[in-house]
């Protein structure tokens, strides 16, 4: 590697003079960048409440929490220990590093050793069981309390599951091991069922959408099970700060829950700044890179001596961000390297490298996807800086909360990204502030992800008579299964019949299942580097492709679809690709409709198409297009439900010069909508998709380079449509989930709130043309058009708003 | 369907034939056990299945065993169940002709028959009664001598090679689930009959394969 010399040295002494902690780089940085700071307070930290180990405690379990140094509990810990001993279901909600697992650690602990009772514990994540194993080993030594506890996930080895089944007092696992393994192998789990008293999950509130929607059916078939063997176990559940946390646990285990929000844990204050990159081109409304900014940010913070944590949005601005960083302070490689990349798609071994050398305090800067968000424990840390807005608000504290050790003052920073959604948010500091945590929402009754469970669930156990699944009587699913040929009625039973195993054919996470490897052919051998989710695969691992890991460039040269797996060899190229992407949408069921201003507004089901086209080389740090690629990949087709606006060709003649200005302002339109919608109905923006095209399916409008409306065809070829063929231009926001999980219903119900509010986006952003924040980016040359891209997406709002 | 229906939709059919003469102590050395067996003591068993997926959903409809009598004949005994609630009390059948003291003979049964008949039991909320009784797997052994010996080494394969059996107008094992179906759904027992028919033969061959592995002795592998 070349050794650059830091060309940043004198600028950043500027500002770097002087011990540094949270507040103090805070104050300096505000100072330096006012203009780009656009939002700044403290969240006050708080003393610790404390409590005594509870009397009734082990006095073996007590003696091992006193010799790892605990002599208390904070409070929400002791309060939890209260109401399981009274066999309450509990939800503890509190942030991150404030003790959550002891809340269930006790009563786990002191059943096992009092009357030999069992728990199973669900994480999101094989990395999380693990931690909480190690854990729990280490309390068990200390103490020697006699208490096996295992991990089971899908790298247990064959041989150690059946010891695992009858010897574990505690089960780790995850919802994909207890949905495919556990339960249809239920009977193989007799002796652990029958003993089960806890069912403790973590992390609950990454169990929303659709996910969340399969877990909670995951659990109503664990719940069934239990009864099986006549026991009913306890539940506890634990969760980041959520705006419904106690909603969310009841809706998951259909159970009344005691929910405990106030933590005991002494922090430190918090300072947190909102961050929006300078302007560089006031016409276009166009700013530096949020990657730039953020690089700066994470620059300045470790030269001041400050373990720093970069969260990006996705696996390539991870890897270009270690790039950067790795450029400045890891240039000598004699020395061991002080930034770290942290990642999905690392091998489990690389993660738990990262997570010792965090811990260690021997890594100085790391810089992670949502990976890190949840609660891995890698110590603590002196600053975050979110590269861009995650999403949601429950997301950016949760990974704020990474920050900050014991009493010290942390510091946590939001850096803007040319995104609307994150404009809008640096733009409106009050809203940031005020902003309560998102509520997480699951649709358990969702008949797509219903039925794969009852068919789970029929597979366990015979359904009986009436028996109740869910929303009610599964009866009229069970018919369906029967049609199907899977189920055999025989009286009032309903027998699972087919020689098929359906929990393999359900994945909890994603539509399509199957991870890819990615094997490295460098020097002819064949090493397996990274896995990488099925839905990633389109838009990183197509051939062409520059994959990074670890800030090494990687390129894809033949992508086996069915085989699963990407070949790729180590390249050294100054660019990364970025893939381009469109949607196209046929209605196919209207459910309702209704007038909306001068056009309608209907909602129903849409079948979708996605396809990646090609994708462009973007130089380092100039960021040059430098070409593109050509991508020829399967199409991924959905049906799920949309809500959707149109106005008739004559409504358009009338105030329109032309189709392409109606074009640009459904894009427009369609930009807006987008945003206000994400925020309505609070969603993350990817389950929310938006989409403008003919209302048959005929064809599409994608944006151009110069973001003007282009109409394309069925084959995503542009297209120019006959003078005297209908246009009946329809703007689309579709549910990217099969059969939807119900967000274009609420959405239908607040149509005409969405576009009163869209409109006051576009019309009162400080925008002349149009910008990202409002009816999206333009260029320089629409600026003195007399029709402004802006004018016209508030033409088609105004036409489309409740006279 | 043949055979005596002995509880409701649980069908039972026997046979008393002549099959090869075992001596009364079997050598069970080829299997690394201490001591030889009585053969008295052996029960073979088979059994054919909804399916081969595993798991609470696979069920078993028949259930075949036979054993040598004192007077060295060979007892065929099979139960099928022509409804789903027979199961529990084809379950209790087989649970019957189990005693402390009997020796298991299968092929594979360890890996397959005996877990999944393990489930079914435990589903029925029945003790299981093969729980503790000894087990001689006939697959590991015949793995041992004749692996890359001979094409595979299934069942089939073993008592062509070993006991020179040609099976004549053979339903597939693959072919039972669908059978059983057929017949369950209303269809004819056509089917269903040639997989009793398979059953009885693969206990025939059971029973001859054990003979030969047990003159096999500790012999090394692949010596033939």
């Amino acid at each position: 590697m070349n050794a650059l010399p830091d060309r940043y040295q004198a600028a950043d002494d500027l500002v770097l003079r002087g011990p540094s902690d949270g507040r103090a780089l805070a104050q300096r940085l505000s100072k330096r960048y006012a203009e780009r700071i656009t939002g700044s307070f403290v969240v006050p930290g708080r003393e610790g409440s404390f409590a005594p180990l509870p009397a009734d405690l082990p006095p073996a379990l007590a003696h091992a929490l006193r010799s790892r140094g605990i002599d208390a509990l904070y409070s929400h810990q002791a309060e939890a220990w209260v109401a399981t001993q009274r066999g309450e279901q509990v939800a503890i909600v509190t942030p991150t590093a404030s003790g959550k697992s002891l809340c269930y650690t006790l009563p786990v602990l002191s059943a096992a050793m009092k009357q030999g009772a069992k728990a199973l514990y669900l994480f999101p994540t094989k990395a999380l069981a693990q931690d909480q194993v190690a854990d729990l080993l280490e309390l068990n030594k200390a103490g020697e309390l006699g208490v096996k506890a295992f991990t089971f996930d899908g790298d247990t080895p064959g041989d150690a599951r059946q010891a695992i089944r009858l010897h574990g007092d505690i089960v780790v696992s995850n919802p994909d091991m207890l949905h495919q393994a556990i339960l249809p192998h239920h009977t193989k789990w007799a002796q652990f069922f029958e003993n089960l008293r806890y069912v403790v999950i973590d992390e609950v509130h990454t169990y929303r959408g659709v996910f969340g929607s399969h877990v909670a059916n995951v659990i109503r078939r664990l719940k069934r099970v239990c009864a099986f063997y006549g026991v009913t176990p306890q539940f506890i559940l634990c969760s980041a700060t959520i705006g419904n946390p106690k909603e969310h646990a009841e809706a998951l285990i259909e159970h009344p829950v005691t929910a405990f929000t106030q933590s005991g844990a002494p922090s430190g204050d918090k300072h947190v700044l909102l961050w929006n990159p300078p302007v560089v081109n006031p016409d276009l409304g166009l700013r530096a890179s949020a990657r730039s900014q953020t690089n700066r940010i994470a620059r300045l913070a470790i030269k001041a001596g400050m373990k720093t944590l970069v969260f990006a949005q996705s696996r390539t601005m991870v890897e270009v961000l270690t790039k950067y960083l790795k450029d400045v302070f890891d240039h000598d490689p004699r020395k061991p390297p002080r930034i770290r990349a942290y990642r999905g798609g690392y091998l489990p071994t690389e993660r738990r490298a990262a997570e010792r050398e965090m811990r260690a305090g021997s890594i100085d800067g790391i810089v992670s996807t949502s990976a890190l968000e949840l609660g891995v424990d890698i110590g603590s840390l002196d600053v975050v800086v979110l590269n861009g807005y995650p999403g949601s608000m429950a997301a950016t504290w949760q990974r704020f909360g990474r920050a900050g050790r014991r009493q010290q003052p942390a510091l946590g920073v939001l850096v803007a990204s040319s995104d609307p959604l994150d404009q809008y948010l640096v733009r409106h500091p009050e809203f940031f502030e005020g902003a309560p945590p998102e509520h997480a929402r699951i649709a358990a009754d969702q008949p797509l992800i219903l039925l794969d469970h009852i068919r789970c669930a029929a597979f366990e156990l015979p359904f009986v008579g009436d028996e109740v699944f869910g929303p009610g009587a599964a009866t009229p699913w069970l018919e369906v299964l029967g049609e199907e040929g899977v189920l055999h009625r025989e009286g009032n039973r309903w027998e699972w019949i087919a020689d098929s195993y359906p929990a393999n054919a359900v994945s909890l996470r994603s539509v399509a299942d199957g991870n890819f490897v990615v094997v490295d052919r460098t020097g002819g051998k064949q090493t397996i580097i990274a896995e990488v989710d099925f839905t990633a695969v389109p838009v990183t691992l197509y051939e062409g492709a520059i994959h990074m890991i670890q800030s090494v460039p990687y390129q894809v040269e033949r992508l086996d679809w069915d085989g699963r797996k990407a070949f790729v060899t180590r390249t050294h190229v100054d660019y990364y690709t970025d893939a381009i992407d469109y949607t196209k949408l046929k209605v196919l069921d209207c459910f309702g409709s209704s007038s909306a201003g001068r056009g309608e507004a209907h909602h129903g089901e849409v079948h979708v198409v996605r396809r990646v086209a090609g994708y462009k080389k973007i130089r380092y740090y100039t960021h040059e297009n430098i070409g593109y690629g050509p991508v020829n990949l399967p199409d991924q087709e959905l049906h799920t439900t949309a809500v959707w606006w149109q106005l008739a060709q004559r409504e358009l003649e009338q105030a329109f010069d032309g189709r392409q200005q109606a074009l640009d302002g459904f894009l427009g339109a369609a930009y807006a909508l987008h945003i206000v919608a994400t925020v309505a109905v609070m969603a993350e923006s990817r389950d929310l998709q938006k989409s403008v095209g003919s209302s048959d399916g005929a064809w599409f409008v994608a944006s151009d380079i110069a973001g003007r409306g282009q109409l394309r065809g069925m084959d995503g070829q542009p297209a120019a449509l006959a003078p005297d063929a209908p246009f009946t231009p329809t703007v689309y926001l579709y549910d990217a989930f099969p059969g939807g999980v119900g967000l274009s219903a609420p959405l239908f119900e607040r149509r005409e709130d969405l576009v009163r509010m869209a409109m006051t986006l576009v019309d009162r952003c400080d925008c002349m043309a149009g910008c990202p924040a409002c009816a999206g980016p333009i260029l320089a040359a629409d600026e003195a058009a007399a029709d402004t891209p802006k004018a016209l997406a508030l033409r088609v709002l105004g036409l489309l708003v409740a006279l | 369907m043949p055979g005596e229906e002995i509880a409701s939709g649980l069908f039972l059919t026997e046979a008393v034939v002549d099959w090869l003469s075992p001596p009364p102590l079997i050598d069970t050395t080829f299997a690394r056990w201490d001591e030889a067996v009585g053969t008295a003591r052996l029960l073979h068993f088979d059994t054919e299945t909804t399916g081969l997926a595993g798991g609470t959903g696979t069920r078993a409809f028949m259930m075949g065993a036979a054993h040598w009598e004192q007077n060295g004949r060979f007892r065929i005994r099979q139960l099928t169940i022509t409804t789903m609630a027979a199961e529990t009390a084809m379950l209790q059948t087989f649970a019957g002709w189990l005693h402390d003291d009997t020796i298991l003979v299968s092929y594979n049964g360890k890996s397959y028959d005996a877990p999944l008949l393990a489930t079914r039991y435990r589903l029925a909320r029945l003790p299981n009664p093969l729980t503790g009784l000894r087990h001689l797997d006939l697959l590991h052994p015949v793995r041992r001598h004749w692996k890359g010996v001979w094409e595979n080494c299934r069942l089939a394969t073993a008592e062509r090679q070993l006991l020179g059996v040609v099976r004549d107008d053979d339903l597939p094992g693959s072919e039972a689930p669908a059978a059983w179906l057929t017949f369950l759904r209303g269809g004819p027992a056509t089917n269903l009959r040639r997989v009793a028919h398979h059953n009885v033969q693969d206990l025939r061959s059971l029973a001859g394969v054990l003979l030969r592995v047990s003159r096999l002795g500790a012999r090394p592998p692949a010596a033939e």
